[in-house]
């Protein structure tokens, strides 16, 4: 069950690249926090209850609800719907994207180890050089945005590899979520304007 | 004795936030220096022994910490005068997130586990934030909106790297990541997974140390913020990132990936020195220099921590020293903009005239941290140097040497510039500001003290440099 989570997950990594709407990231990110949700019951379920109450509730709270809403809302206020009008187009990101997990593949292959599973690896890495991705070569704000989410999504896949033995480890990823949710996208979010390259006040 | 500095620090921020009161705030600020310079007091003598579990009174840990506690003074009476003006909402603000930042860099510098240490670099993040947005101008949000969101990538792939720790070794071994248990385990682990560890927490801990390629975020947020806080956050709160960065160094030093560390801290040293030194060549902006004048620093600080021997000696004289000479020279900018009112280098001139106290304190100050005698700096500057003799690594002297000349000509021709001629724009319905003299004298304190080192470094400090470095290879 967890490889189809999982699977699941890689995929969404996919659609982010070819994804031209903003509302189709939002949805994304939404779709990723419930399939983390979904992998962390099933991979956690040897940690105390509380602890794992605890982080479903923050899968679903945070990562499902808040952070989609808080999106929404940025997308409202700046009344921006379109990633790609001052983008790499779609056709090429695809592409880097298929190159970035072809690389996360062959670099979890290479540092494969008894402690961990190859497959979380895999989606961790991709899920960061995606998020990566987004960040480079985006120049909605909100575009940055979600590729932090979506390389905090890597942390906390990673983490939920250690996560038995480890479980302070998947807390602490968590804390990193409320920060992002409640500070970055609720207070910068609606304030700045929405491309990067109208922040140019600071400079030498 | 911790325990209660951490409830003391949390219930002087709640009374500051709850009561707005600004006599108050005044005197739980004054109270909270002095608790914190007690606590630096009380860490010197409980060298290498543990409190609360996850801190540890180590030598460079101490040492920091009482960087930290003498900058706490002149941090909160520079900050009083900022603030003067401001409503008392603004004004609590202010101090409460001082109080937290403050706070959160002692436990990062106390850590002994790259947990908790993350969680507090994390949360310095938090209270930094609120204080380069205190103007609450389109430049103050622009800056911290660049600070917190590149900090907040760099700490997550500097938990990235801590994951990794977390696979070496098998998930028993190391429950807690505290250094002491990875420091035992580290010749077993795979060289590859502590090659990928270093370089995520290199780069994620940048983002606080303001190394290359990370550096552009904390010289925005630098020349933004108020310049007492940016008297913090370009030294102690450097200093974290370096100490983070240092811990990690310190417990792989002992493995195969030792002369790969050196190498990488090389080349991000070199390339920040080259990055400061053609940002500083067309520097426009007085306090944009200065930070471009700490990452020169802290690229040197690398080097020598990659140049090893006594390159390590050198490079914690030099965090130290350039944490007491970097935060003068931002305490005065504060009062340069107050005489001057702009911190542009073309409006600005005749400063030796109109303000010359403020004045001797940049001249000296530039004495101090171009690392010319008598400066302690160059105590330090010449230990790495001799340390790069030593290796025979003759090109990286060369190239340091040329880079730094163009630094001392940038920083030099731009203070003298200040000091002595006029103002090539001028605006002449601009009347220039009144500042009391007496407001320098703690930069001079400062100032003198790293003149001091330069003839004479007590043993007290020496014997924990050399206590910080004792687990490094000779």
């Amino acid at each position: 069950m967890v490889i189809y989570l999982i699977i699941m997950f890689a995929i969404s990594l996919v659609y982010f690249a070819s994804a031209e709407r903003l509302v189709t990231y939002i949805r994304l990110i939404g779709i990723q926090g419930l399939l983390l949700c979904g992998i962390a019951i099933l991979e956690l379920i040897e940690i105390n209850t509380v602890n794992l109450i605890f982080i479903i509730a923050e899968t679903i709270i945070i990562k499902a609800i808040v952070i989609p809403y808080l999106l929404r809302r940025i997308t409202k206020v700046s009344g921006v719907t379109k990633v790609h009008r001052q983008a790499m187009p779609g056709f090429y990101l695809v592409i880097l994207s298929v190159a970035a997990l072809f690389a996360s593949l062959i670099l979890s292959w290479s540092l494969r180890n008894p402690y961990v599973d190859v497959i979380y690896m895999t989606i961790a890495l991709f899920s960061l050089f995606t998020g990566l991705l987004l960040i480079v070569t985006h120049r909605l704000i909100i575009s940055h945005l979600t590729g932090f989410l979506i390389i905090e999504n890597a942390v906390f896949i990673f983490s939920i590899a250690v996560g038995n033995e480890m479980p302070m480890l998947i807390n602490i990823g968590i804390l990193l979520d409320i920060f992002v949710g409640v500070l970055i996208l609720g207070f910068f979010g609606l304030r700045l304007k929405p491309y990067v390259n109208e922040l140019t006040m600071l400079k030498d | 004795m911790l325990l209660s500095f951490f409830i003391i620090s949390v219930l002087i921020c709640l009374a500051m936030l709850l009561f707005r009161n600004r006599v108050l705030t005044r005197i739980l600020m004054w109270g909270y220096a002095l608790m914190h310079i007690g606590l630096s007091v009380y860490a010197w003598t409980r060298l290498d022994l543990t409190e609360l579990r996850f801190f540890t009174y180590t030598g460079t840990g101490i040492l920091l910490l009482s960087v930290l506690s003498i900058l706490a003074i002149p941090v909160v009476y520079h900050g009083f005068i900022y603030t003067a003006g401001d409503d008392t909402r603004r004004f609590n603000i202010y101090h409460a997130s001082l109080v937290a930042l403050m706070t959160f860099m002692t436990g990062a510098y106390l850590a002994n586990g790259m947990t908790v240490l993350w969680v507090f670099v994390e949360a310095t993040t938090l209270a930094v934030a609120s204080l380069i947005y205190h103007d609450r101008t389109a430049v103050a949000l622009e800056a911290t909106w660049k600070y917190v969101f590149i900090c907040s990538a760099g700490i997550a792939l500097a938990y990235f790297g801590i994951l990794f720790l977390g696979f070496i070794y098998g998930r028993e071994d190391a429950a807690s990541l505290s250094f002491t248990s990875l420091a035992t385990l580290v010749n077993q682990a795979n060289p590859m997974y502590l090659r990928i560890s270093f370089l995520f927490v290199l780069t994620g801990f940048s983002t606080k140390m303001g190394l290359f390629p990370m550096h552009t975020v904390t010289i925005d947020a630098h020349s933004v913020a108020p310049p007492p806080i940016s008297a913090l956050i370009s030294t102690t709160l450097m200093n974290v990132g370096f100490l983070a960065i240092f811990r990690v160094y310190t417990i792989f030093s002992t493995s195969s990936i030792f002369p790969f560390m050196n190498s990488v801290l090389i080349i991000a040293g070199l390339l920040s020195l080259l990055v400061a030194s053609g940002y500083m060549l067309k520097a426009k902006h007085l306090k944009r220099m200065l930070a471009y004048s700490s990452l020169e620093n802290m690229g040197l600080v690398a080097i020598a921590i990659g140049v090893g021997g006594i390159g390590y000696y050198a490079g914690i004289l030099l965090v130290i020293l350039h944490s007491l000479a970097k935060s003068s020279m931002f305490f005065q900018m504060g009062q340069l903009s107050r005489v001057l009112h702009t911190f542009k280098l073309d409006n600005c001139g005749r400063y030796m005239k109109l303000y010359p106290s403020g004045a001797m304190v940049l001249l000296l100050g530039m004495i101090c941290i171009l690392a010319i005698p008598p400066s302690g700096l160059f105590i330090s500057e010449f230990l790495i140097f001799k340390g790069m003799l030593a290796n025979n690594q003759w090109a990286l002297m060369i190239s340091a040497v040329i880079l730094l000349c163009f630094i001392v000509y940038a920083m030099s021709t731009r203070i003298m510039h200040i000091l002595f001629s006029s103002p090539r724009n001028a605006d002449e319905n601009i009347e220039p500001g009144k500042v009391n003299g007496i407001e320098t004298v703690s930069q001079y304190i400062l100032l003198g003290i790293v003149v001091l080192m330069c003839f004479f470094q007590p043993s007290f400090v020496s014997d924990l440099i050399n206590h910080g470095i004792s687990l490094l290879p000779k």
